[in-house]
């Protein structure tokens, strides 16, 4: 246990700079690595190398929930039958470089065994743990990294564009192999932040292109060869699908149609999510992790998914006890009495999950619209101020939510070290006289109706666009918020319409204002401010013109003064290098966030759960989760059965 | 016969042509396509996706093409090679995935019917012989009754019901150790356990309008004068109702036969897909949901193929089964 402390002591937070995490000293017991029984077999006959070759020579040590555990066991869980790729990469695919902790806290070195930052933070130092192996025994080293580089994230024809992590201000990053285990990654301007992109899902980039395997695919280096490969693929034309069909961007599904494809996750496909009635996964005996007893993880022998089409009976089965864990699509308000019922009859027990975003449901008026009368009264911070305070956020959470939430602003949540009151909660008091006081400084006039008029003479529709998204019933909480809008006289139409719908009308700039929910409740904010200034071009619109201008001035539309302000503070988050400077730049943003106020929230999201069997042990209660940070993946593997099934 | 059966496979081809570019242009109809809905997942799942991805990815896809020359492509593959193309989404040949559920579904389809024809030509001629009886009423409610449940509705009861009473496994045709494996007589029995659950619920659903159609046909034909005449020669009440009227009560039923094939594609869509089962069904909702369209255009296509291959395998029974048909 004292060699727990140690690493926990040793954990290195985001900023702490010029620290070198010494290699965590090799513990005692490095020659008697023990591994599971199914993998002894395949010692014995001589199929397998014995497990101290297998693993590194400082192996990721574990920390344990409960305790050392036992080998064995399937978990059995259950997956949509398309379109439902994260739930394999949520539960056992997100090995990266440096990671989380499973409270979210801190970042802890993972495949890397130590990270360095420059003072200014522009260069990244990476050494990774020596004698990792791919899951069909090749090394993994700094080539594979480098593959990834060279010859796909700087290649044309495979990145067409850069992805957004490992580019800052316009430049993409420049990697540099110094030895086979040391990699510097280098930006040109300072990129405070890149630590923590580099812990989320989107960072497993570098780390998931084996070179040995995927070299064949690539035009650079089997010129000669693609041609016959690509006879033999009916579905790929040319060298470049024929690579993405191997390893596609990891939101396409071909990403795990390919078995063999060599991975450092801890279980690997045998059954593909494709159309099979399942997926299945078994253990990777190369995988890098062992338990403070030096047993090399993760303990459960494999894992079955039983692809299912529909949530009701993911339900059914799980109170049947089919299942041994499942969080996604059944984890909502829908099924929590259902399920409640069912915990003996299904031998599982609540977990609660910290799935905290920044709001359930916000209403984003676009102040880019094209529509020049409307674009003046949206980008007038009165009239949202007005709108805010003609809701009564209460009701809506009583009616619609069933009380679940709190009437709230888009904030972060009040657990967490970023929160402020006035953020969270100003102009969220239902007060009509106000806001009709408000209303009447800018649209004066009223038709027989009783609706506003603009300055044209013309009333004055907002034409709000709604999808059925998520199960947060998007379509009441609009009626509700139309009628509210009607008392002080605004007119607001419902057009119910679908996402793909939405998705080609954002992209076309079209839309008047819609619903939507907000990321940004807990951590994830320093890294993806969506909600909270005209940021990337995804789920959220409300100023796609300034968004398009704040990646690249020469595009879009110069927005005003204020939003620049707003833009240039979170500039200076992500060129802090220490974490208390980056907090503080991160409350002064939020804070001017605020001050702008940008879109409207209604509800701040409760807590949501997941369900697991009473028979598994060493489970994160309280575990987060949001959209990027790709929980409960890195904690299953010491997820053990105490009584094996 | 051969030049009737000829004329109908000729004026079959133009029909397909049409239907096959109605279907083309049908999926292309709501906005967006196949990457848009790929995109809003990954969206949501924190991830953000550069205009450049985009644009080269729907350029490989052959996105960015006019409808008439997407539509060429696939058609011109289909009539030079007999490629459907490639569904985006599962990364397989369009007929790879096709052929593969095709089985179950038509296994599927042959079993409800056997289960429905068994079910409803006895009670219907319960119905009609005992006309306005308790049996007639309480069989004819019971039908209706089934009529007019939701079918998904059902299928969840159902499940429920054996799920949380008899504790069975429900949903699938299979149970977790049957799924992958080969056929052996284990499997065969896992699928008969399985297979029972949905063949009543679907079934169930369509017993009514069997029901009512033989009973409504058998009436017709109980007044007629042969059944008197029969009936007046001494020939038993049973033999007399089986070889006559009971026969000719069956016309229908075999008219209808045809339209199981293009069932077997698109029927039941909801109940298959509320019950997990491996069927085309579900493929088919998957693909227009996704905007799959080469898995989709393909799977519209062939159920307006078998649609005609059916009605011509009905008309053919007929003629084989009535003689009468065959004289006209």
């Amino acid at each position: 246990m004292g060699y727990q402390q140690k690493l926990r002591g040793l954990v290195v937070s985001t900023g702490l700079l010029g620290v070198t995490l010494m290699g965590l000293a090799s513990p005692g017991w490095a020659q008697d690595y023990k591994q599971a029984p199914m993998l002894e077999e395949k010692v014995k006959s001589g199929a397998l190398p014995a497990v101290n070759e297998r693993l590194p020579e400082h192996p990721f040590v574990e920390t344990m929930v409960d305790g050392v555990g036992k080998y064995g066991g399937t978990l059995r869980t259950t997956i949509l039958a398309n379109g439902d790729q994260y739930n394999l990469t949520r539960t056992i695919a997100n090995e990266l470089l440096v990671r989380w902790d499973p409270q979210w806290k801190n970042i802890v070195p993972s495949l890397a065994e130590n990270f360095k930052v420059s003072d200014d933070a522009t260069t990244y130092t990476f050494t990774l743990r020596k004698g990792l192996k791919w899951s069909d025994g090749q090394p993994f080293t700094v080539d594979d990294i480098m593959f990834w580089y060279e010859d796909v994230f700087m290649n044309d024809a495979l990145s067409p564009a850069k992805n957004p992590t490992f580019v800052v201000a316009g430049k993409p990053v420049k990697v540099t192999k110094i030895d086979d285990v040391t990699v510097e990654f280098k930006f040109e301007s300072p990129y405070g932040l890149f630590l923590q992109q580099l812990a989320y899902g989107q960072g497993h980039l570098p780390v998931i292109y084996p070179k040995h395997y995927l070299q064949q695919f690539h035009e650079k280096y089997n010129k000669a060869g693609i041609p016959d490969l690509l006879k033999a693929n009916p579905a790929a034309g040319d060298w470049v699908a024929l690579f993405n069909s191997k390893i596609s961007l990891t939101f396409q599904p071909q990403f795990w149609q390919n078995l063999e494809l060599p991975t450092l996750n801890p279980w690997i496909l045998t059954v593909p999510y494709a159309d099979s009635e399942r997926v299945v996964a078994t253990r990777n005996p190369y995988y890098w992790k062992v338990d403070t007893a030096g047993n090399q993880l993760p303990y459960i022998d494999g894992v079955t998914w039983a692809k299912l089409d529909d949530p009701q009976l993911m339900a059914l089965k799980m109170t049947s006890g089919e299942f041994d864990f499942a969080f996604r699509h059944i984890n909502n308000s829908t099924f929590k009495s259902v399920l409640f019922d069912g915990q003996e009859t299904g031998n599982y027990r609540f977990v609660d999950v910290k799935d905290l975003p920044a709001n359930d449901a916000v209403i984003l008026l676009n102040l880019n619209s094209t529509d020049e009368t409307k674009r003046k009264i949206f980008q007038n911070k009165d009239f949202r101020i007005a709108l805010s305070h003609a809701i009564n956020r209460q009701e809506i959470i009583d009616l619609v939510y069933v009380g679940q939430g709190a009437p709230a602003q888009v904030a972060t949540q009040p657990e967490h070290e970023l929160f402020n009151e006035r953020e969270a909660t100003q102009y969220t008091e239902f007060d009509p006289k106000i806001s009709n006081e408000m209303l009447d400084k800018i649209m004066p006039n009223k038709d027989g109706e009783g609706f506003r008029l603009d300055d044209s003479g013309k009333r004055f529709t907002i034409n709000f666009m709604v999808a059925d998204v998520f199960g947060l019933s998007y379509p009441d909480v609009m009626q509700m918020v139309q009628t509210y809008a009607k008392d002080v006289g605004i007119d607001i139409q419902i057009r119910t319409t679908d996402r793909a719908r939405l998705n080609t009308m954002w992209a076309a700039n079209e839309q008047d204002a819609y619903i939507w929910n907000c990321v940004g409740g807990l951590s994830e904010v320093y890294t993806d401010p969506r909600c909270y200034m005209p940021f990337q071009k995804a789920d959220i619109f409300f100023a796609m013109k300034w968004s398009e201008w704040y990646s690249n001035p020469a595009t879009g539309e110069e927005p005003p003064a204020e939003i620049k302000a707003l833009m240039a503070s979170y500039d200076k988050v992500n060129a802090a290098v220490t974490d208390d400077d980056r907090r503080e730049k991160m409350k002064a943003f939020l804070n001017l966030s605020a001050d702008n106020f940008l879109n409207i929230g209604i509800s701040r999201p409760m807590p949501k759960y997941l369900m697991v069997s009473k028979d598994l042990k060493n489970v994160v209660d309280g575990i987060p989760i949001t959209g990027n940070l790709w929980h409960p993946a890195p904690t299953l593997t010491q997820w053990y059965f105490d009584k094996a099934n | 016969m051969l030049r009737f059966l000829a004329k109908r496979l000729v004026f079959a081809i133009p029909t397909l042509f049409a239907v096959s570019i109605i279907a083309f242009i049908i999926i292309q109809l709501p906005p967006g396509d196949y990457l848009t809905t790929l995109l809003a997942d990954w969206a949501s799942q924190g991830g953000a996706v550069e205009e450049g991805t985009v644009a080269a990815m729907r350029e490989r896809y052959g996105l960015d093409q006019p409808v008439y020359i997407q539509y060429y492509k696939w058609i011109a593959g289909i009539l030079m090679h007999g490629d459907f193309g490639i569904s985006f989404e599962l990364g397989k040949p369009v007929t790879e995935l096709i052929w593969g559920r095709l089985g179950f579904s038509l296994l599927l389809s042959l079993l409800t019917l056997c289960f429905v024809w068994a079910v409803a030509i006895p009670i219907g001629i319960l119905s009609a012989v005992r006309q306005y009886s308790i049996s007639d009423y309480s069989a004819t409610f019971l039908a209706f009754f089934f009529l007019a449940v939701p079918d998904f509705l059902m299928a969840l009861s159902a499940m429920y019901l054996m799920s949380a009473w008899f504790g069975q496994s429900v949903g699938g045709l299979f149970s977790a150790e049957y799924v992958d494996a080969s056929w052996s007589f284990g499997r065969l029995v896992d699928f008969a356990g399985h297979v029972w659950l949905p063949v009543i619920v679907i079934g169930l659903g369509s017993l009514a309008a069997l029901v009512r159609i033989m009973r409504a046909n058998l009436l017709d034909e109980l007044s007629k004068p042969y059944v008197t005449t029969a009936r007046a020669k001494g020939m038993s009440e049973f033999e007399l109702l089986i070889r006559y009227p009971v026969r000719l009560a069956l016309n229908p039923l075999i008219s209808t036969l045809g339209w199981i094939l293009p069932a077997v594609i698109s029927g039941e869509i909801i109940v298959s897909v509320v019950m997990s089962l491996p069927t085309t069904g579900p493929l088919l909702l998957r693909a227009l949901l996704a905007q799959d369209m080469y898995l989709a255009g393909s799977l519209i296509l062939l159920i307006s193929v078998l649609t005609i291959i059916g009605t011509l395998i009905s008309d053919i029974l007929l003629a084989l089964t009535d003689p009468r048909i065959r004289l006209q």
